[in-house]
């Protein structure tokens, strides 16, 4: 039996780990669009002295759009995720009882379910593990992709903490938005990583 | 461990128990599968729970080969009586399963695809099996609501499901009733109970009273023979139904 398939319990525990640390991040994608608006706000009435905020605030804007749509791309994946682990452990739990079949039966129903569990191992669960790596390649592949788009995030955060000393006497004001950029998208890149390290696990 | 057993033979057709099974575990309620095999063809009454698929399947083998059963029969939509269906079909994807059209969307839910399913209409229909025909007899409401038996006319034979079934106690397991009065103490509590509704126990008993049965067969407890059957049927008919105390 493939390992995958004993390990399909955890591996739906493991999705659902995924899943709360996705909701996580969507709810600060969600913060950081507000905190970009209300920047944005900020700059314009700050005129002149925040024209390099404001441009840095609607990139900010720009990337939690990015991040909310890159996160309901991850949730679908992982419902496909828990979809296919489903039938995988309906399939593990079948084989579990042809076992019990094959170590019960004599003679001819013990030639007949060898046969069919050699056929059925090699077709059904292997192209349904096969599935499932593929599927968790493709997670993996789009957790580095997002985390990427965080790093990109964090720049803007910190370039918008430099632009916020030449705001006048806006300046206070302007540090404390970028301040909080700073902190929330350091709170995505590390919900991230730990995505990261549980598809590694 | 279970055996099957023949309890009719006529030529190439064949009525096999997979009778009780004292080694079951004890919270699975105990049940009796039958096996109608004609020629090279055969249909599976009420296969069972997923739980029972390797007892059921290892004691048919040894009389029949199970890759030519090519149909089942699910008297109702118990989980005593159909979800091994979805490891039969896992061992032959060609199986049909007759069931009542009341339930021919909702055991799908136990597996099988669009195919799978033969729905049965309330009167009853014909199901045929080798060169033989048999009969699917309406007994709605005994206990479910969408519910059939099923009449083999050439062997005199009559599968009732949960009607006529009696919880034994350990020890009694003989295949066949022997002494009527002692059994249908057994059958007293749950017909009271499992079945709800008098006027659907009066038709039933009406329509198999007119047929020619030799052999009552419950899907649990023993099998009623000859004037048993008769017995059975007029003990059934004065008995108040639908209570929630017996
Ligand atoms: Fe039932
Ligand atoms: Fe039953």
């Amino acid at each position: 039996m493939p390992a995958l398939i004993e390990d399909a319990g955890r591996e739906l525990r493991r999705i659902v780990r995924i899943n709360e640390e996705i909701k996580t991040v969507v709810a600060r994608a969600f913060k950081t669009n507000l905190m970009a608006m209300n920047a944005i706000f900020l700059a314009k009435r700050a005129g002149q002295s925040a024209l390099g905020f404001g441009v840095l605030s609607n990139e900010l804007r720009q990337f939690a759009m990015d991040l909310q749509k890159q996160m309901a791309q991850l949730r679908e994946m992982t419902h496909g995720s828990v979809a296919k682990l489903t039938a995988l452990l309906r399939q593990a739990r079948l084989s579990r009882v042809f076992e019990r079949t094959r170590n019960e039966s004599t003679g001819t129903g013990r030639m007949l379910i060898d046969e069919f569990m050699k056929n059925r191992q090699n077709t059904a669960d292997a192209r349904q593990s096969e599935q499932i790596a593929a599927h968790n390649r493709r997670l993996t592949q789009m957790i580095a992709d997002t985390a990427q788009l965080a790093e990109l995030g964090g720049v803007l955060a910190r370039s918008a903490k430099i632009e916020a000393a030449y705001g006048g006497p806006f300046s206070a004001a302007l540090t404390q938005v970028s301040s909080d950029f700073e902190r929330t998208i350091g709170e995505i890149q590390h919900s991230l990583s730990g995505l990261g390290r549980q598809q590694v696990d | 461990m279970k055996t099957a057993r023949v309890i009719y033979a006529q030529g190439d057709h064949r009525w096999l128990v997979v009778a009780r099974d004292p080694s079951r575990p004890s919270y699975l309620i105990d049940t009796n599968e039958y096996l109608v095999a004609v020629g090279d063809d055969a249909i599976l009454l009420d296969p069972g729970g997923t739980e029972i698929f390797p007892a059921v399947f290892s004691a048919l083998s040894t009389e029949f080969d199970p890759r030519k059963i090519s149909q089942i029969f699910a008297s109702h939509q118990d989980p005593d009586v159909v979800p091994s269906l979805s490891l039969w079909l896992e061992f032959n994807p060609q199986i049909k399963c007759h069931i009542s059209w009341l339930w021919a969307s909702f055991v799908p839910h136990f597996g099988g695809s669009e195919e799978t399913y033969v729905a049965i209409p309330d009167g009853g229909a014909d199901i045929r099996v080798g060169g033989q025909r048999l009969q699917a007899i309406p007994a709605h409401y005994l206990h479910s609501p969408g519910n059939f038996h099923l009449y083999d006319p050439q062997a005199k034979i009559l599968f009732s499901g949960d009607v006529g079934a009696a919880l034994l106690p350990s020890g009694e397991d003989a295949l066949f009733v022997e002494d009527f009065d002692r059994h249908i103490r057994h059958a007293e509590g749950f017909h009271r109970r499992w079945m709800g509704s008098e006027k659907a126990k009066r038709d039933w008993c009406n329509r198999v009273s007119q047929l020619d049965i030799d052999m009552l067969c419950p899907q649990h407890g023993a099998i009623y023979q000859g004037t048993q059957v008769k017995r059975f049927i007029d003990w059934f008919a004065q008995l108040e139904v639908g209570v929630l105390r017996g």
